[in-house]
């Protein structure tokens, strides 16, 4: 076969930061994708399984009561809550899942933070007929409860992760060792743009179905390119997967959203290009980590599980080094009004990562002129986050409801 | 000057105890005095982990030590303080291990003229594969005559173990598993085979474990390997039991083993 060599990195960041042992798995993952990424049969496949399992393509919404209300720039909201499973992690999970099946494994793994990756694993395992186990931070495991419930329904073992800061950088640790004792026959369903070559490249390809989506449709509607592109930002892989196709295209701008958390203090936000993101080596990659002076990795805070993560996609360091993608963040507080904006506007609840998105889009969109157009990545839905969400923004009913709840003898 | 790792493994007919120890677990005097009493009783390697937040290969038992030595603030400078003394009460070589983020915050270089200062004769970064680059680091410790020792595990490629092995020195830390650090259900064939396979291709000394917890088993390896590597069960054993534990296990190894008496 004739393939080019990839390069395991992106400028600086990227690589293969893994012990001995892992080499091999990883390798022959990288053989298999390569061989299968453009294989027709797998791409039809896959392409099926988009389109009858996923929902795809996911609609592209002009939010008109939205762009009434910010005043400015037409603003598009890219529907990716609206697929199976209610967030962006299906395309992914989709392709992998397949390509775990080819390569004859019988178990998928994953770690999750919001739990959408660690549910739409558990849905592709169920489909597939395969083993799953997902690992979860036990704080994400509280936090996000339905998802939890949920995967278990669809037949995952979730297995709370009690080490550390007990959220999605452990999980991926858990998962990590996890895989290095049983490699035969267990494919690390991996969720993000991270973690040790192939998986940035290969994630990003998955989720690549987003952007191109887009630009078909962006062409349909507005008959030219969007000006502007604004996702939220955890590991990288729905931000990623929105902007790939358009890199080219110096005139589109795009715009990642970090999770400012409660505040800049270390331990509060998990805003990665801030003063304690600094080059790091950590879960097999090289890339920008949230650390201390001697390279100990910090904890990280955010209202959002899935924005609540030490490190980045190495392809976006180096996407921010090279100027290709701005970087900003948003508050919990914030997000919480992005959350209620898009609820208000045009009856759209939104994950609280996208929420993010959502917060920073609203506002960016006062500088940019009416005949100018902004995509928002709406990765999730945000029926997730009731627990979160419902005693942030309705505390009183919400306790009450859960205590009466509690003391209701019957089920229904 | 001659690596004293070399000067160990010139000696070829006995098999050596490698011991490991997590700086800063349940504080710097503690493990300074472990890993002494360790060289008293029959260590003949000991590797001190610089305590690192994420570590990867490591099972739960390392890992839990790793958060100890974190939670009580223990800082690398201080860890190679507390080898440093190491150093200045036992003979025995002394590896720095720890995970490729510590040594890439401080630059590769100053890392190896820490561990030079500090009298370490060997480095064990088990993250940073041979094909992967650390700036500055494998050249400054070989110009310090430090070893950088390579991780050998089943599985590999024979192209990779080919490469490893025209570019290791010191001897080759073989794990007998491939799995995380910890203690495991006694030694599996699929790493007495890859041990074979090794031992066929190379002059170099080789140090296994992962997984070994018994005397026995220190036995059952004994004539195959220079050097068997003692980790997690050492952890074990001075957590439940304390340091008289430790060094009792040490002797019976050593017993068993058939080292060197050694004249400390
Ligand atoms: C809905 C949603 N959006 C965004 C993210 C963040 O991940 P990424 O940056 O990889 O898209 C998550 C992760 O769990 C998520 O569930």
């Amino acid at each position: 076969m004739n393939r080019r060599k990839h390069s395991r990195y992106f400028g600086p960041y990227g690589g293969r930061f893994v012990p001995e042992m892992l080499i091999p798995a990883l390798s022959k993952l990288e053989e298999a994708f390569f061989h299968f990424r453009d294989d027709p049969g797998f791409k039809n496949e896959l392409d099926r399984l988009l389109r009858t399992y996923a929902g795809r393509p996911t609609p592209l919404y002009f939010a008109e009561n939205l762009t009434h209300e910010s005043g400015w720039c037409r603003i598009y909201l890219k529907m990716e809550g609206l697929t199976h499973t209610g967030a962006h992690k299906i395309n992914n999970v989709l392709g992998q899942a397949l390509l775990a099946k080819k390569m004859g494994k019988t178990r998928l793994i994953a770690e999750t933070g919001a739990g959408q990756h660690g549910l739409a694993t558990a849905a592709a395992a169920a489909r597939f007929g395969l083993e799953c186990k997902v690992f979860m931070g036990e704080v994400d495991m509280d936090r996000q409860y339905p998802n939890v419930f949920f995967m278990r329904r669809m037949g995952a073992e979730v297995i709370p992760v009690r080490e550390g800061t007990r959220t999605l950088k452990d999980a991926v640790n858990a998962a990590l060792k996890y895989w290095i004792e049983h490699l035969e026959e267990t494919h690390y369903l991996l969720g993000s743009a991270l973690g040790p070559f192939p998986y940035p490249l290969m994630v990003r390809h998955f989720q690549s179905v987003i952007g191109r989506e887009v630009k078909r449709q962006m062409r349909k509607l507005e008959r030219r390119p969007p000006d502007v592109l604004v996702a939220c930002v955890g590991g990288g892989s729905n931000s990623l997967g929105l902007f790939h196709p358009f890199l080219r295209q110096k005139s589109v701008r795009c715009v990642g959203v970090e999770a400012g958390g409660r505040g800049m203090k270390p331990g509060e936000h998990a805003v990665r290009f801030s003063p304690d993101g600094r080059p790091g080596i950590l879960q097999g990659y090289k890339s920008t980590f949230l650390q201390d002076e001697y390279g100990q990795v910090l904890p990280t805070h955010s209202i959002s599980a899935g924005l609540d993560y030490a490190g980045i996609s190495p392809e976006l360091a180096h996407l921010r080094e090279r100027g290709r993608v701005e970087f900003v963040s948003v508050d919990d507080r914030q997000a919480l009004e992005g959350l209620s904006l898009l609820c208000r506007t045009e009856g759209i609840l939104p994950a609280l990562e996208s929420a993010h998105a959502v917060a920073y889009g609203a506002r960016l969109a006062r500088t940019f002129s009416r005949d100018q157009a902004m995509v928002i990545n709406i990765s999730g839905r945000g029926d997730k986050d009731l627990f979160i969400t419902a005693r942030a923004l309705d505390g009183e009913n919400w306790l009450e409801f859960l205590s009466r709840e509690l003391s209701r003898d019957q089920s229904y | 000057m001659t690596n004293p790792i070399d000067t160990l493994f010139n000696e070829r007919n006995a098999t050596r105890l490698m011991t490991h120890v997590v700086a800063g677990d349940p504080d710097l005097e503690s493990s300074l005095d472990l890993a002494e009493r360790m060289a008293r009783s029959g260590a003949d390697l000991i590797e001190i982990q610089i305590p690192f937040s994420d570590p990867l290969a490591d099972g739960p038992t390392i890992m839990a030590s790793n958060q100890k030595a974190l939670d009580n603030g223990t800082r690398p400078e201080d860890c190679f303080k507390m080898i440093r003394r190491l150093r200045e009460r036992v003979s025995v070589p002394l590896l720095v291990m720890t995970y490729a983020n510590i040594p890439y915050r401080r630059g590769g270089k100053r890392f190896a003229g820490e561990c030079a200062a500090a009298g370490a004769s060997g480095v064990i970064i088990p993250d940073l594969p041979w094909d992967e680059p650390l700036p500055g680091l494998r050249d400054a410790l070989r110009n310090r005559g430090i070893h950088f020792i390579h991780l050998v595990s089943p599985g590999m490629s024979d192209d990779r173990l080919k490469t490893v092995l025209g570019l290791a020195s010191g001897f080759l830390y073989l794990t007998l598993r491939v799995g995380t650090t910890g203690a495991a259900s006694g030694i599996e064939p699929r790493g007495l085979e890859f041990l074979r396979k090794v031992k066929s291709l190379t002059r170099l000394p080789v140090a296994a474990g992962f997984g070994v917890s018994a005397p026995d088993q220190v036995k059952r390896l004994k004539g195959r390997v220079e050097a068997v590597i003692i980790g997690s069960h050492l952890i074990n054993l001075r957590r439940g039991q304390g340091v008289e534990a430790v060094e009792s296990f040490l002797h019976l190894c050593k017993s068993s083993g058939n080292g060197r008496p050694r004249p400390e």
